[in-house]
């Protein structure tokens, strides 16, 4: 957004644009300083340039909210090139409003002690009073005025040592008391965001444009915080686990005797030695132990996550291929069709623990009446089959219908078409809702809490593989391992707490969260760029 | 309708007999030994493996002389898996939470003075799980809600292009952070953080499962709100630019306007994501089954539908087991309904917008 200045006033206005990105970064500052606070990052008693915290952020408050003032003020007297338009509006007239309230009503039932037919009145005064400057005014005297106030208001609470570290609030009905670590900075984030608001609409000149750049500035900051906040929580985890997870890991090269043959004539065997690398990572690598000396890891519950996913994924996988393929291909719109898209968006948004029940009550009094790991693998396939079938059926209708159509006219007949044309076109996106899909189920502890889980203290992972056996009465097949109970990574996880390790060893309970989040976080990894570098070759 | 029927069953018809006598009878055995080893599992799971092998045996014969018509058999009853399960579901939550209706009767999803929840007194009404799970979902979504929406509003309108292509795919890898890392997080930071800065009596209230609650379904909310704005036609758009708005303006008055159905079924998605979230409850709240008093006290520990299963699952038998099946069929059709009508707006999204392209 670029706009040419008026070269008349470029001196004033752009002074007064300086001032207003000033307000903007300090606020900024501000809001980013009380996000420390909250999340205990700088201590609240500590003291920038000998100024307390709570003292620097009433400063930066009410400097700011005079700034903002004192830009309403200049615009209105005409003394900067401003498009104000007549009014703030009734939106930004209601909010301030709404703050009114808050403000009025706390101060009357809480300061003042005033009872219900007290506060209420004073409260919708508060209101009215802060509604009518907002909107009765023009824009420019409108959006800056409440704002300012505010924020001055704010920080004379700070300074005047009104909101002090050891303040402290208990409303009534709460079970909580609101203490100043936590309100003053919440107020001085609130503050800072309101004056910047005002602060980045005096900067574009009010009007139209003045509200894109304020609303704008709300939005982005928004999304920013946001991201932020969710990559501080995962490094929060790995800064937390990783320190265990790769504790006595160990690597080196060794060489080892490949083959060797007696040499004839002397009495002597030539040897022939072949390098090799061996890695040991305890975390992963051990089981359960009961003694000291050797780690305590988690390769059962890594081998467990890992059977569950592909038992599911057996079982979900061509069901929902097959049934998307039907549904795209061959069947016709009607009651049928609208029945299973009802049915998969149902089972898509069914609650997970609900699929617990589920298996409690119909899988696990088939499966030996105790939890089992085939269990567990059905219910998470249940879980994946609409997953697979709605990102299936995406795929499959992505499909030009060119390719269909070419084929046809050469004469192919329809199965042959889909066999030979249509699958192999819709598998990337296909195989891109299967690991994503896959990312999700192996995340999930609800389920298998009901069904699969119990096996805590094992030593090595479910041998599935080598425990198939024959018997002679139906259903002929035997295999103790898959109806034996497991133990999975989400398992181990929520295991740590309920078990109580978390207070003895909380390293372990992190080290084991960073291990869930990064096999599962993975597979979303590999899912979405695959998305993306198919995407791309599509749009090619 | 009758017409209809008819004509439909009469088409079924010489699709039958077009067929050949060979795909005439691995359709017919195929069905029937599916039928009977669905029929076998419920009755005695260990004799399923007869009709399966049957039903593998012909398929096989099928697969190998009339392939077309058995993978399109295969298929169908693939797809009507999908109905066959849900109606599982359905039937054995209703059956095994049937005891406790007869029980209680209307009480317990009504009884609201005490005792609310006594195994040795034989009571159980759902009204605490029901407000618990209520207040926390109205505050989570409090988060949720308008943080999505701006956030999807940041990606889809505001953002540069290379901002877009880091933050739409990050946010959908944070969308799989498994909900028990959130409870990890949430039991020993976030519980000890209320303990300590809101002295709470409790380790663990309402208020804080909100929160994580309502951080998890943050990027649920962002990325399908953004896929519905980003559905808004471009020329709407262009149209309002051409007119001398500005982009905000445009934004405010034809982008939101049009996407509205979209992004509140997306609201209404992170409103189920919300409901059925089991661990990061599960592991936060203190698990007990009381109203808080007063009943708006959000920084009280009670109890969720969904923590209230997995808290008790295991030492649950009889009636107090059939009340959790309760709890579930609560869930379940809740959630069903919610599911619904996100589907009904979306339908109502595409009628309105499809018109316009």
């Amino acid at each position: 957004m670029s706009y040419e200045t008026n070269d008349l006033v470029t001196e004033e206005s752009s002074l007064s644009e300086r001032v207003a990105a000033a307000v903007v970064g300090l606020n900024v500052l501000s809001v980013v300083m009380g996000f420390a606070a909250v999340f205990q990052w700088t201590e609240v008693e500590s003291e920038f340039f000998g100024v307390s915290l709570f003292n620097l952020y009433g400063l930066a408050l009410v400097a700011t909210g005079l700034a903002v003032i004192a830009l309403g003020v200049v615009s209105r007297a005409g003394l900067v090139d401003t498009t104000p338009d007549r009014s703030a509006g009734l939106l930004t007239g209601g909010l301030f409003g709404l703050i009114g309230v808050v403000t009025g009503g706390l101060f009357a039932s809480q300061t003042l002690g005033f009872g219900v037919f007290g506060w209420l009145p004073i409260a919708l005064l508060f209101g009215v009073g802060f509604g009518v400057v907002t909107v009765l005014p023009r824009e420019d005297i409108g959006s800056t005025l409440p704002a300012g106030a505010l924020s001055i208001v704010v920080g004379a609470l700070f300074l005047l040592n009104v909101v002090t570290t050891e303040w402290e609030w208990e409303p009534e009905g709460f079970s909580a008391a609101f203490t100043g670590p936590v309100v003053g900075p919440v107020l001085t984030i609130f503050a800072g965001l309101v004056c910047a608001w005002a602060a980045a609409k005096a900067h574009e000149g009010f009007g139209t444009r003045g509200r894109q750049a304020g609303a704008y500035l709300l939005v982005g900051l928004n999304a920013f915080g946001m991201l932020g906040v969710l990559l501080l929580l995962i490094l929060f985890v790995a800064g937390k686990g990783w320190s265990r997870m790769v504790e006595g890991v160990k690597f080196g090269l060794f060489s080892e005797p490949a083959f060797w043959f007696q040499m004839p004539g002397l009495d002597q065997y030539v040897v022939f030695e072949i390098p090799g690398v061996w890695f040991y990572w305890p975390f992963t690598m051990n089981g359960y132990s009961l003694s000291k000396d050797v780690m305590n890891g988690v390769l059962p519950s890594i081998v467990g996550t890992v059977w569950l996913v592909i038992g599911a994924v057996l079982f979900a996988v061509p069901l929902g291929v097959g049934a998307a393929v039907f549904l795209t291909e061959y069947a016709e719109q009607g009651g049928f069709t609208r029945a299973v898209e009802i049915a998969t968006n149902g089972l898509w948004s069914t609650p997970s623990i609900v699929y617990g029940l589920f298996g409690y009550a119909f899988l696990v009094p088939r499966l030996g009446n105790t939890t089992s790991l085939l269990a567990g693998q059905l219910v998470l396939g249940f879980m994946l089959l609409p997953l697979v079938l709605i990102t299936s059926r995406e795929a499959i209708k992505t499909v030009p219908k060119e390719y269909r159509d070419a084929s046809a006219a050469l004469g192919v007949s329809q199965w042959e078409t889909i066999k030979s044309v249509v699958l192999p076109a819709a598998m990337p996106g296909v195989i891109t809702g299967v690991i994503l899909g896959v990312g999700r189920i192996a995340g999930e502890t609800a389920p298998i809490l009901l069904v699969a889980t119990g096996n805590l203290q094992a030593s090595r992972g479910p041998q599935v593989l080598t425990n198939f056996h024959f018997t002679s009465s139906p259903p002929f097949v035997a295999n103790p391992a898959l109806l034996d109970s497991i133990s999975a990574l989400p398992y181990k996880l929520y295991a740590t707490i309920t078990a109580g390790v978390v207070s003895s060893d909380p390293a372990f309970g992190w080290a084991t969260a960073l291990v869930l989040l990064i096999v599962v976080l993975s597979f979303y990894a590999v899912g979405i760029v695959s998305r993306i570098y198919f995407r791309r070759k599509l749009e090619q | 309708m009758i017409g209809s029927i008819d004509t439909r069953v009469r088409s079924a018809r010489t699709t039958v007999e077009d067929m050949d006598r060979g795909a005439q009878f691995v359709d017919g055995v195929a069905v029937a030994s599916v039928l009977a080893a669905l029929a076998a599992f419920l009755v005695a799971p260990a004799y399923t493996v007869f009709p399966l092998l049957a039903f593998f045996g012909v398929t096989a014969y099928g697969w190998k002389s009339h392939q077309a018509n058995t993978a399109k058999l295969l298929m169908f009853l693939m797809t009507a898996s999908t109905i066959v399960i849900l109606g599982l579901i359905t039937v054995y939550l209703v059956l095994r939470s049937l005891p406790i209706f007869q029980a209680m009767g209307l009480d317990l999803l009504l009884k609201t003075n005490k005792p609310l929840w006594s195994t040795s007194e034989g009571v159980y009404s759902l009204v605490p799980m029901m407000w618990g799970t209520l207040v926390t979902t109205i505050l989570a979504m409090a988060i949720a809600a308008p943080l999505g929406v701006a956030g999807a509003l940041f990606i889809s309108e505001i953002a540069p292009s290379w901002a877009r292509e880091v933050i739409k795919p990050g946010i959908e890898i944070l969308a799989g952070v498994p909900s028990i890392v959130y409870g990890f997080i949430g039991y020993t930071i976030i519980n000890t953080y209320m303990m300590e800065e809101f002295k709470l009596a409790n380790f663990g209230s309402l208020f804080a499962a909100a929160l994580v609650i309502g951080v998890m379904s943050l990027p649920t909310v962002v990325s399908v709100a953004e896929d519905a704005i980003d559905s808004v036609p471009e020329s709407m758009k262009s149209g309002s630019l051409a007119m001398g708005a500005t982009d905000w303006q445009t934004i405010k008055s034809v982008t939101i306007p049009a996407s509205f159905s979209g992004v509140s079924a997306a609201v209404l998605l992170g409103v189920g994501r919300a409901v059925g979230e089991t661990m990061a409850v599960t592991v936060m709240l203190p698990h007990q089954q009381v109203l808080p008093d007063p009943i708006y006290d959000v920084f009280a520990g009670t109890e969720t539908l969904t923590s209230l299963i997995a808290g008790q699952y295991g030492i649950a038998s009889g009636d107090q087991m059939s009340a959790l099946f309760a709890a579930g069929v609560v869930l379940f059709v809740t959630v069903l309904g919610l599911s619904i009508g996100s589907q009904l707006i979306e339908a109502h999204m595409e009628r309105k917008l499809g018109g316009s392209q």
